[in-house]
């Protein structure tokens, strides 16, 4: 690594390729009929989020939410707020295909649905065997699912081994083609298949041939949608900002984000493996960058470093300009405290997959949840249906939790004193008003009302806004600091139940800029990474070997761009 | 010196497997061209020489650059040196500084630490050549102690392959 890939920048840049029914620059009358009836559902709803462009700077218009009432046709079970239908899932889920993980695709479905989530990515491990064998036989398991749990989506993606880096999750829209598509991803691009794990220029560039190759594959309608979310990025250094910036602008559409806080949120619990939390416990290697810290390597209060660090690298891509979500997910493989184990007589490399799990030994050691049990990624969708949680994951409309410390977030950017309900610009959105119009944040919080999944009611005591100005594209695309950004106000919560609002007032605004909010039972906190100033409060590293995650609890939303002109 | 490899882990066993004279103080260094790998630099007490295996001409850069940083005290990540042995289980920072070649321990984000804390060593403990002073890294560990901030095995990323 080291050396630097310039692709090219966003400023005054067209879109880059996205879906038909996303792209702006193709007229409605060019459009498929169906396209059109999506782009005026989607424009109408506000729901053309950031993500579909190269930069938030560069789509006028596309972005605002609207005070028009519309029907979600919410079903009962879910949480209807702010106009959309939050559903909970996660995007980074193994299964006995994988070679060191155990479980049915059902029994991870089964869990995941009781412990409430109504999305799932069923993401096994690139690897000769899966591309081989275990792509096309994890479907029909997938498949039977989707009939036995009627109100659970269940996506079938891969874990990509990006070449060069590290993994990601790369899932697409369920059709004929699904397993056609991840199969010929899978073998042209995975870094295991093609040897193509080292860091080099060449490898590099198969990453962004793979990118670009999904985004292609929903352009020539072989499926409806496909997304690619850099799986713990910072976990050993070796995703460095150039290749995140590249990802992303290979295809806007495709590549959307990171895991704002990795899976394996049980590996440091004290009693049990007492590892690092999120199987964070590494050192700089040959094969990192040189230019990260040593705190990149641990988690903060169970969020990756990039995301965790105020004024940091995520933060960086935000001030380009540059739409870039954050999730949360299990990363289950063998999960704390179950007591199964894999199949005996299992053949994994022959079969693809290990035989069914069968009762086993208390697995007091293993460093996994179960699917919904401790990290949710919440979606604001139009509907209950698998394009609907890909727009809204596409577009940003997306905030996370840990051990469910709250209910239910609705952030908006608003025109001060417009208090109507489906007005405002949600998470993901892009606010664009004249200059010197006075803007202010409401944050409405259904504050946690049942027992988490460790039978306690989460107790939030502080929500964080925190805002930096919008920049630009950075000339070093190795850059991971935004010097402008910082937290600029914390609410302290007296409230135990309920709901509870807040409003903060940016005056008013005469420069482009975004704001996104992060909260925490405030059991665990420190001053932040680069230092009180820029977060006085904000989470401490996590301890290897004493870090119990049901007491340091976070949420994170994603941001809303302000753009003045 | 180099062979490569891709890993601290592997060149340290590759060494441990060559039987160096008593007193050598060895170190990894990270380099990233003309391919990602680890030197090794050797330190030899006077007197002493040793054999060793001769340095591909791709790897010669990178190599007389560890070996040069390692001279100044300014870089290198020290696996054997004077004391090392002594460092197991749990021990003062006083302990560890008194016992071993190691000059100083800096806390990662945090103050200098009490000479009293304790250090859990996990039985692996790598000190850095920085500013001259053979520097151990440590963070906070549980029951109050400090440990080293390398962690000695790591789980391998999912998929154990890599």
């Amino acid at each position: 690594m080291g050396h630097g890939h310039h692709h090219h920048h966003d400023l005054g840049g067209q879109p880059a390729d996205v879906p038909e029914a996303l792209d702006l620059s193709i007229p409605d009358s060019e459009l498929s009929p169906s396209d059109v009836s999506r782009r005026g559902f989607l424009r109408g709803a506000g729901l053309l989020g950031a993500g579909a462009a190269a930069s938030v700077l560069a789509t006028p218009g596309v972005a605002h939410a609207h005070g028009d009432d519309h029907d979600h046709g919410s079903s009962g079970d879910h949480d209807s707020k702010g106009g959309f239908l939050w559903l909970a899932g996660d995007h980074h889920i193994h299964t006995q295909y994988s070679s060191d993980a155990q479980y049915r695709v059902l029994d991870q479905a089964r869990h995941a649905h009781a412990y409430g989530l109504d999305w799932i990515v069923i993401t096994d491990h690139g690897s000769v065997a899966h591309a081989k064998i275990g792509v096309d036989k994890v479907n029909p398991d997938i498949v039977a699912t989707r009939g036995q749990l009627k109100d659970l989506l269940v996506f079938q993606g891969l874990e990509w081994n990006i070449p060069a880096a590290e993994h990601a999750t790369v899932f697409v829209h369920p059709g004929r083609n699904e397993v056609a598509v991840l199969k010929e991803f899978e073998n042209a691009y995975d870094g295991t298949v093609k040897n193509a794990g080292a860091s080099t220029p060449e490898n590099e560039a198969l990453a962004i041939a793979g990118i670009k190759f999904l985004g292609e594959a929903v352009r020539r309608r072989r499926v409806d949608g496909a997304l690619f979310l850099a799986n713990h990025p910072a976990r050993r250094g070796v995703d460095s900002p150039h290749e995140i910036r590249a990802w992303r602008d290979a295809d806007p559409t495709v590549a959307v984000g990171f895991e704002g806080a990795p899976g394996h949120q049980a590996a440091g619990i004290p009693a049990g493996g007492a590892g690092g939390r999120g199987f964070y416990e590494g050192s700089p290697s040959s094969a990192s960058f040189p230019g990260y810290p040593l705190e990149s390597y641990r988690t903060w209060g169970g969020f990756d470093w990039m995301t965790a660090t105020v004024g940091g690298l995520w933060d960086s891509l935000l001030a380009e300009g540059k739409a870039w979500w954050i999730s949360a997910n299990s990363d289950s493989h063998t999960n704390y405290l179950d007591t199964s184990q894999r199949g005996p007589d299992s053949n994994f490399d022959l079969n693809g997959r290990y035989n069914d799990p069968v009762y086993g030994p208390l697995l007091t050691e293993a460093g996994d949840f179960w699917p919904g049990q401790y990290s949710r990624t919440h979606v604001g969708a139009s509907s209950f249906a698998y394009r609907a949680v890909m727009d809204g994951i596409r577009s940003g409309r997306v905030w996370v939790d840990h051990g469910g410390l709250i209910n239910g977030l609705d952030v908006r950017a608003r025109v001060a004193g417009d208090r109507r309900s489906g007005s405002g610009t949600p998470l993901g959105g892009v606010m664009r008003v004249k200059r010197g119009t006075k803007v202010e944040l409401t944050i409405d919080i259904d504050l946690a009302d049942t027992p988490n999944w460790s039978q306690f009611v989460p107790v939030l005591a502080r929500v964080d806004v925190i805002a930096g100005s919008v920049t630009g594209a950075v000339s070093d695309r190795d850059s991971f600091t935004a010097p402008d950004t910082k937290v600029v106000k914390s609410f302290e919560v007296s409230k135990g139940t309920g709901k509870v609002s807040f409003t903060y007032s940016f005056g008013r605004v005469d420069r482009p800029f975004y704001v996104r909010v992060r909260g925490t039972d405030g059991k665990r906190t420190a001053p932040g990474v680069l230092g009180a100033a820029i977060d006085p409060v904000g989470p401490a590293m996590d301890v290897i070997g004493d870090a119990d995650p049901w007491l340091d609890l976070w949420f994170y939303g994603n941001p809303i761009w302000v753009l003045p002109s | 010196m180099s062979l490569g490899h891709g890993a601290n882990r592997e060149a340290e066993h590759w060494l441990y497997a060559l039987g160096l004279p008593a007193g050598v103080e060895a170190c990894t260094h990270l380099a990233r061209t003309p391919y990602p790998h680890v030197v090794v630099s050797l330190a030899l007490p006077d007197g002493i020489d040793a054999e060793l295996p001769a340095v591909p001409d791709e790897l010669r850069e990178s190599s007389d650059r560890a070996a040069a940083d390692h001279a100044a005290h300014r870089g290198g990540r020290a696996f054997l040196f004077a004391g090392v042995e002594g460092l197991t289980g749990t021990v003062t920072v006083a302990d560890l500084l008194a016992k071993s070649a190691i000059s100083r321990v800096k806390v990662l984000g945090g103050a200098e630490p009490d000479p009293v804390t304790e250090l859990d060593t996990r039985d692996f403990v790598r000190p850095e050549w920085m500013d001259g002073e053979l520097t151990l890294m440590a963070t906070a560990a549980p029951r109050g102690r400090l440990a080293p901030f390398e962690f000695p095995n790591p789980t391998p990323c999912c998929g154990g392959a890599h």
